[in-house]
């Protein structure tokens, strides 16, 4: 996954409310692998992985002219509507449309407003796994089931088989130790 | 709830896995334009930003990319030396196969389908904006009618999109083309040239964002095929605009 400048990931957002054709194919090369890998890694099927693929670009070219390059950084906004097309897949085909219409809601491209900074180089993506090697199996679990599929801490105690209270702490702890490690500060 | 009992919600929040209480408490916290719960929210996002990088990296197939582009109706223009790799190839073929009437006969049902898959793509694709626009918040729908029975959409960040039947063919040579007609005696804007099917229906979407206070009436005037830089008198389709 490359480091692209911000400043670069605002040229090419403006381009795209300009329908400048080539920008789709652009946004594409930077971030179709991330996306594709993240979609992947929750649906776990490659013909599906496609499918929400195409939708999450689509849906950013759609989306596009409500998003404000100045204040928000394209691509995490990207990965999040990445990540709530396959969660939303996840909860429908479990029939959970409550979850499916709030996972909808959550791509609004203001929601990435105040993203003030790209956080997705390298760096950051070995700091973050570094960061959950050291939690403990059990909140390395509640944080995956979280972030890959979106349960709420009762959905994961029903999921393993563990009391609510005991998941929770699982929850709150992790997160905790999270936001204490050295490599997840955000940049000043 | 305090923010102290908040403080571990936030990423669970901005997730989308907070139990129900926690998500409405921080919503009425946000909606209130509390700054402490702004603050939380925008770290959690950060901290979720680069979850996002656990996946383990996986390589997309090539036709994803050509896939994508092609559902936005776009094709390539620039590609280097691969017209001259791919016609050296498809040559290198060609004389494998000469001979082969079969390969010919498949090569041109490929390409018939290929043609199909991607009309299906685009119309899919437009279909979806339109979608879109008829379903944003902001939009505000104009009815016109009963002859030609028109609505128009109009949301300002996506656009305005436009759905008619019974429209009469329009002549050889000529379209149909939708104005965005402003107040002020400022210029219309030009949304772009349609013809109806067959039965008369169109749909066509001026996609990008419009002022709506800007905005006094969308109109339809017949042009000749390449559009008109001004409207046309007479008007055949107005829908005053209301912002």
């Amino acid at each position: 996954m490359a480091i692209h400048a911000a400043a670069s990931d605002r040229a090419l957002a403006a381009r795209l409310q300009r329908r400048d054709p080539q920008a789709l194919a652009e946004l594409y090369d930077r971030y179709g692998r991330l996306v594709y890998s993240l979609i992947l890694r929750v649906v776990r099927n490659s013909g599906i992985a496609e499918d929400l693929a195409q939708e999450t670009f689509l849906r950013v070219r759609s989306r596009i002219q409500g998003f404000d390059a100045e204040k928000g950084a394209i691509a995490p906004w990207l990965l999040a509507v990445a990540r709530n097309r396959a969660i939303g897949h996840l909860h429908a085909a479990a029939g959970r449309r409550r979850n499916v219409l709030k996972f909808e809601e959550m791509d609004d491209p203001a929601l990435a407003m105040e993203m003030e900074r790209d956080n997705l180089n390298p760096e950051t993506a070995r700091a973050v796994k570094a960061a959950m090697e050291k939690l403990s199996p059990q909140e390395r679990q509640v944080i995956e089931l979280a972030y890959f599929e979106g349960l709420s801490t009762a959905e994961m105690a029903e999921r393993m088989g563990q009391p609510p209270a005991t998941v929770n702490t699982w929850v709150r702890t992790a997160l905790q130790n999270l936001r204490k490690d050295p490599g997840m500060a955000i940049p000043a | 709830m305090t923010h102290e009992e908040l403080r571990d919600s936030y990423e669970l929040y901005v997730l989308g896995a907070a139990d129900a209480a926690e998500d409405n408490e921080i919503r009425g916290h946000l909606a209130r334009g509390c700054e402490i719960c702004t603050a939380q929210v925008k770290r959690a996002r950060w901290m979720a930003a680069a979850l996002g990088q656990l996946a383990e990296p996986a390589a997309p197939p090539a036709r994803l990319r050509r896939r994508i582009l092609a559902s936005t109706g776009y094709e390539q223009r620039r590609f280097g030396l691969a017209p001259f790799l791919g016609a050296a190839l498809l040559m290198a073929l060609f004389g494998t196969f000469y001979f082969s009437g079969r390969v010919r006969d498949y090569a041109t049902l490929a390409t018939r389908l290929d043609g199909e898959l991607r009309g299906a793509t685009i119309e899919l694709t437009r279909l979806r904006e339109a979608l879109a626009i008829i379903n944003g918040a902001e939009t505000k729908v104009l009815t016109i009618g009963p002859e030609p029975q028109c609505k128009v959409f109009v949301n300002p960040e996506q656009g305005v999109l436009l759905l008619a039947a019974n429209l009469a063919q329009p002549p050889a040579g000529k379209a149909y083309e939708m104005w965005v007609l402003r107040r002020n005696k400022k210029a219309p804007l030009r949304a772009g040239t349609f013809r109806p099917d067959s039965n008369g229906s169109a749909m066509h979407i001026q996609r990008g964002a419009v002022n709506g206070n800007d905005v006094a009436a969308v109109a339809v005037t017949l042009e000749s095929e390449g559009g008109s830089a001004t409207p046309t008198p007479p008007l055949l389709i107005v829908a005053p605009f209301a912002p």
